[in-house]
């Protein structure tokens, strides 16, 4: 109890000192999690609105791969995109590997099947009347979609803060395609797995700490989401 | 503007809709009377293209988005009530000016030109029908497929949508009513359908 005591206490001065350190992970956590999952997002909204819209052979095997992309292990995306950035892979030209853009690669891959199922289930669960009444007025397909997005904001909302949440939290793809590099590559999680095993206890809990405060930032944003879902 | 031979739609082993014969001649208004099940929503469906599953000949002489379609229970977005009948004018490619002129003039036509500021989800079923209706007015549309475009309204709010249909003497209507039409609709031409046995 007195190791946890004095891990808050300290860990409370070295954010109050702005500690370098810890606020370089912090910022390295936020910015490389917000921008995966932007362009994460580029591409999983119009992919989920697609799903939730559109009639094809192997639409319901796309389904069920991207709801299961959901779970896959970290460590498992970590250990692949190691492989591709590694020399000898197949992306190893980009020089990726132990890179803050490696790290954005692994976490696009992980935010992308979170977004594209929440949208597809934000869209699939809209009224149909909406699809029919927007086509039926005559608006093009852009429109269309625009107009889709737009009546299901909140759920996608939702998949873009889950996604976030994940991204910010994992820990085995910075481990493994970042590396941990001192004020290049750590991020928070990695960061507080280190600083706690090597004895800076004070350090990992200040990490931890502000893991704590985004999640439950993310988390309150997420409920007031929620609530304006139920709303509409 | 539209001739209709035959028309059969089957649903899980039921015909849930079976026109024999029907013609609509161009800035005609025709409404289809008939009892809850004899096919009447089904009908402005097959016309409007948002069912596609039927047998039987129907030719209209307007294109896709000529025609416009509305709901039984119209459908309101989020937002306000002028984005929503704005939203009307999408098809037309007008500047957002003129939109805003004619969206408020329908709004003003329909007795509802003081919501217009407000949410769509505050209004009442009444309200609801006569801005979905301003909605569906705006399109510019040929033929215009109402179905029960009577349904909750009051005295004033049919007033509204006849004299907003008067407006439109090029357009042909097609809608349809559970029973009665309202008086200002007497020179409609009326035509029955019976429950598909």
């Amino acid at each position: 109890m007195e190791l946890l005591w004095n891990g808050l206490t300290g860990a409370l001065q070295l954010l109050l000192e702005l500690d370098p350190l810890v606020l370089h992970a912090a910022w390295r956590s936020l910015w490389i999690s917000g921008l995966a999952v932007a362009l994460a997002a580029c591409a999983g909204v119009p992919l989920g609105l697609l799903l939730s819209q559109s009639q094809f052979i192997g639409r319901s095997l796309c389904v069920v791969l991207f709801r299961a992309g959901m779970s896959i292990p970290t460590v498992l995306i970590g250990l692949v995109c190691y492989a591709l950035f590694s020399r000898r892979g197949p992306l190893g030209s980009l020089d990726l590997l132990y890179t803050q853009w490696g790290i954005l690669a692994g976490e696009c891959v992980l935010a992308l099947p979170i977004i594209v199922t929440w949208t597809h289930r934000a869209v699939g669960g809209l009224d149909p009347r909406a699809a029919e009444t927007v086509w039926t007025l005559g608006a093009g397909p852009w429109r269309r979609c625009w107009e889709l997005i737009s009546e299901a904001r909140a759920g996608i909302a939702l998949a873009l803060l889950t996604a976030f949440a994940r991204c910010l939290t994992e820990l085995g793809i910075a481990m493994m395609v970042g590396g941990n590099v001192k004020y290049r590559t750590r991020t928070l999680t990695t960061a507080t797995a280190v600083e706690t095993a090597r004895g800076e206890f004070d350090r990992g809990v200040a990490m931890s700490t502000i893991l704590f405060l985004v999640a439950l930032l993310v988390t309150v944003l997420h409920a007031w989401c929620n609530r304006g879902k139920k709303e509409g | 503007m539209l001739e209709i031979r035959n028309l059969q739609v089957d649903r899980g082993g039921n015909t849930i809709c079976r026109v024999p014969r029907l013609t609509v001649g161009h800035a005609e208004c025709v409404a289809l009377v008939g009892a809850n099940g004899s096919g009447k929503t089904t009908l402005l469906r097959v016309l409007s293209g948002l069912e596609r599953a039927f047998q039987g000949d129907v030719a209209v002489s307007a294109t896709m988005r000529e025609r416009v379609y509305l709901h039984q229970l119209p459908y309101l977005f989020r937002g306000s009530v002028l984005a929503n009948v704005m939203l009307g004018a999408v098809a037309r490619k007008l500047p957002r000016r003129q939109q805003l002129t004619e969206a408020h003039q329908w709004l003003e036509r329909l007795g509802v030109s003081h919501l217009a500021d407000r949410q769509s989800g505050r209004l009442s079923g009444g309200e609801r029908r006569r801005v979905a209706l301003a909605r569906t007015f705006i399109t510019g549309a040929r033929l215009l497929l109402l179905d029960e475009p009577f349904a909750d309204l009051d005295r004033s709010g049919i007033d509204g949508v006849c004299r907003a249909m008067a407006a439109l003497p090029e357009a042909t209507f097609l809608l349809s009513s559970p029973g009665v039409l309202p008086q200002q609709l007497a020179d409609a031409r009326v035509n029955y359908l019976d429950p598909p046995s």
